[in-house]
């Protein structure tokens, strides 16, 4: 009887894990592996293709789209982090107290992180058109039109806005939840000791939701080098003028996709965007830990 | 026969595991397909590109009629959205659950039939009866170079007129009555409609393509479709007219972002001047722009060819279905002429069969709009080809458009960004 209960005790755990590691190995690890495989071959869509080694690899090194798609890609994590790690943290503190109306305020923050990317981005072209609400109020302040959506590096920091508009609303509920963890002694204390608004965000506030911003950082990072649709849907398919502003993601997109999809080339640039995803990732929780050791 | 407690903890998460990776894995749905010599039977399915919507009672009626024929067939009837439809393809077709019956242009039956996928329907009897039903020029246009057949039943074709905005015109000071018909007269009131409304309208809202290439008279490949060639002088040329239209506002000034879509809404809300089109896009003009129906003009596209660009539709046969008489014979029942001419009076498009385009209904201007268009079209599809190569993929032509861009742009010259073009897409090309 002790043996089964031992029995049991072992394999139960395992039974209730499997579902869930039956579904992270058919519709995770298993498309990774065979991503990676893909990667040392020349498969195309409707071909399995041959073992080519590293020739999907060398290709990169002297494909223009790609340095260009890079480039962007690591643009796009320069710029847009910083925005939102701190702006959610800002529009926290502001929606935090408990004044009248607040709730509107919370619910209108949030509301672009339930839209669909697609119609934002829509609302989001109309709006930068050489015609649209923008250039309309520019005219009247008699300047413009600005081509926001003609010019690759305008074209670039409309997207680059739109991800950190579009994110506010989310990061800004992972900074509530940290933020009413923060004992409103320490604020209370600092204020006996004289520290004003600007002091205490940055002596008590900071220091407390610290590691909420490292997590913040490391998951808007990845998500900022991994854009596709905002880019996608504002520059259009080719990715702007001349693909100037094609992201990895979208190179990805398109070599891979189609009936003619050059599937092992396509592969091969996934790796290098998990490779440096990774890396990412690494780098933020790096930054943390020497942080927390410095003290 | 119930399962005790203990049993269903373990037989539950182990089937659903089971489940899981079984349809990750996926089972080949490959099979070496059947004789298409037999009596036509069993379950076919027939897809088509984004008709459901508006097409509905259509096919299901077609289905039925089929059906009457074929009491021992049954017809599933599939649609897909258009966007995104070759991808849709590639994905059925490397699962082997393509359709027995599908929808295919020849630059999509291409690699398809270079897979081995598709039924050579010169090679294949039951097929290559019924090949003198329809124009010498669309079963043609369904052969793929170096694969020697033709891999599609010929459904319908279309072509675009341009159309124009009548107000603008008379607004620059252009004659209404006499659209541009060379490209000489294009580029011509191009400056003219740019200088005239300050900037503020332009004429066209689209880079060239590769069709614009071929109606220059460009030559676009070799004769063996090995080699990419649109950067012979006249391709340099055409590109260098149109970096001048650029750089004079003639062209929108986000023309090098464009999408089809925004060009024809930029033409709806006549911010751009001409805009090409088919006959599909009248009700669309009528619904959505009334006031730029009240004032659109039609035109034959520019061309220096004499021939002008015909899309075409064919239906393709799953060379591994397990039904392939039946599907050779819907296939060919949906592009019959009775049937084809049918579909054709309802949508705007044209039939491929032979003689149907030279009924009363194609020839005749009924004094409408549609009326005029649908005349039009049906002329100038006599002596029409389809300039896009078929080897052309997506990726290829995102390479020429992004050229295309820089020269524009003034980042390359014309002749540089043509050659590396070619360049990059002959290589392509050289990776099979």
């Amino acid at each position: 009887m002790a043996g089964r209960v031992r029995t049991h005790r072992a394999v139960s755990p395992w039974l209730f894990l499997l579902p869930g590691l039956a579904v992270v190995t058919a519709f995770s690890l298993c498309p990774f592996l065979t991503t990676a495989h893909h990667a040392f071959t020349d498969a195309r869509t409707l071909t399995p293709g041959g073992w080519v080694g590293l020739r999907n690899f060398r290709e990169m090194l002297h494909d223009e789209q790609f340095w260009v798609a890079l480039r962007n890609s690591g643009l796009y994590v320069l710029v847009v982090v910083p925005f939102t790690v701190l702006l959610p943290l800002l529009l926290a503190l502001l929606v935090e107290r408990r004044l009248p109306g607040v709730a509107f305020f919370r619910s209108a923050f949030y509301t672009p992180v339930v839209a669909s990317v697609v119609v934002v981005a829509l609302v989001w072209g109309w709006m930068l058109d050489d015609r649209g609400l923008v250039n309309g109020l520019l005219r009247v302040l008699g300047a413009g039109p600005v081509h926001f959506l003609g010019d690759q590096w305008l074209l670039l920091l409309s997207a680059m806005a739109l991800t950190v508009w579009k994110g506010l609303g989310y990061y800004m509920v992972i900074y509530l939840a940290a933020l009413a963890g923060v004992p409103r002694e320490l604020h209370e204390a600092a204020a006996v000791d004289g520290a004003g608004a600007l002091r205490r965000f940055v002596s008590v506030t900071v220091p407390a939701v610290r590691s909420t911003m490292v997590l913040v950082g490391a998951l808007s990072s990845v998500a900022a080098f991994k854009v596709f649709s905002e880019v996608y849907l504002l520059a259009g398919p080719t990715g702007g003028p001349a693909g100037a502003d094609t992201t990895l993601v979208m190179l990805v997109q398109r070599t891979g996709t189609g009936l003619n999809g050059r599937v092992g080339y396509a592969s091969a640039l996934s790796l290098v965007v998990f490779g440096v995803a990774l890396v990412l990732m690494l780098l933020v929780l790096r930054a943390n830990r020497r942080g927390r050791e410095g003290g | 026969m119930a399962l005790s407690r203990g049993r269903a903890l373990v037989t539950v998460p182990l089937v659903s595991a089971v489940l899981a990776l079984a349809t990750a894995c996926g089972a080949d749905g490959g099979g070496g397909g059947s004789s298409a010599d037999g009596k036509p039977e069993g379950k076919i399915t027939f897809q088509t590109w984004n008709l459901r919507a508006k097409y509905k009672d259509y096919f299901e009626g077609l289905v039925k009629d089929f059906g009457k024929k074929y009491p021992d067939v049954t017809v599933v009837w599939l649609d897909q959205p258009a966007d995104n439809y070759a991808d849709k393809l590639g994905a059925d077709a490397a699962g082997g659950t393509l359709p027995d019956v599908v929808n295919v242009s020849p630059d999509l039956s291409y690699p398809l039939a270079r897979a081995g996928m598709l039924v050579d329907l010169d090679e294949e009897k039951a097929a290559a009866r019924f090949k003198d039903e329809y124009t010498p020029e669309a079963w043609r246009g369904n052969v793929l170079p170096g694969l020697g057949g033709s891999y599609a039943f010929p459904w319908y074709l279309n072509t675009g007129p341009l159309f124009y905005n009548k107000k603008l015109f008379r607004e620059a000071g252009l004659d209404p009555e006499k659209p541009p018909r060379t490209y000489d007269e294009l580029f011509g009131a191009a400056e003219t409609m740019a200088r005239a409304s300050g900037g503020k309208v332009a004429t066209l809202a689209g880079t060239p393509s590769i069709e614009d290439f071929g109606r220059y008279g460009v030559r676009l490949m070799n004769d063996k479709a090995t080699e990419f060639t649109y950067n012979e002088p006249r391709g340099v040329e055409l590109l260098g007219r149109y970096k001048q239209l650029y750089e004079h506002g003639g062209l929108d000034p986000q023309a090098l972002t464009n999408t089809p879509e925004k060009v024809g809404q930029k033409f709806l809300e006549q911010r751009v001047a001409m805009n090409p089109g088919s006959a599909f896009d009248l009700a669309n003009f009528k619904k959505n722009a009334p006031g730029l129906y009240l004032s659109l003009g039609i035109t034959d596209a520019p061309n220096n060819t004499g021939k002008p660009n015909m899309y075409v539709m064919g239906l393709g046969v799953n060379a591994h279905s397990r039904h392939k008489a039946a599907a050779i014979a819907f296939a060919h029942f949906v592009t019959e002429r009775r049937n084809q001419e049918d579909f054709a009076h309802r949508v705007a498009v044209f039939p491929s069969t032979k003689g149907s385009l030279d009924t009363p209904y194609w020839t005749r201007d009924d004094g409408t709009a549609e009326g005029r268009v649908r005349v039009a079209s049906a002329k100038m599809l006599k002596g029409a080809v389809n300039y896009t190569p078929v080897v052309m993929t997506d990726e290829m032509k995102t390479v020429l458009k992004n050229e295309v861009a820089k020269a524009l742009q003034g980042r390359k010259s014309p002749r540089r960004a043509l050659d590396d073009a070619v360049a990059r897409s002959n290589h392509l090309l050289g990776q099979g």
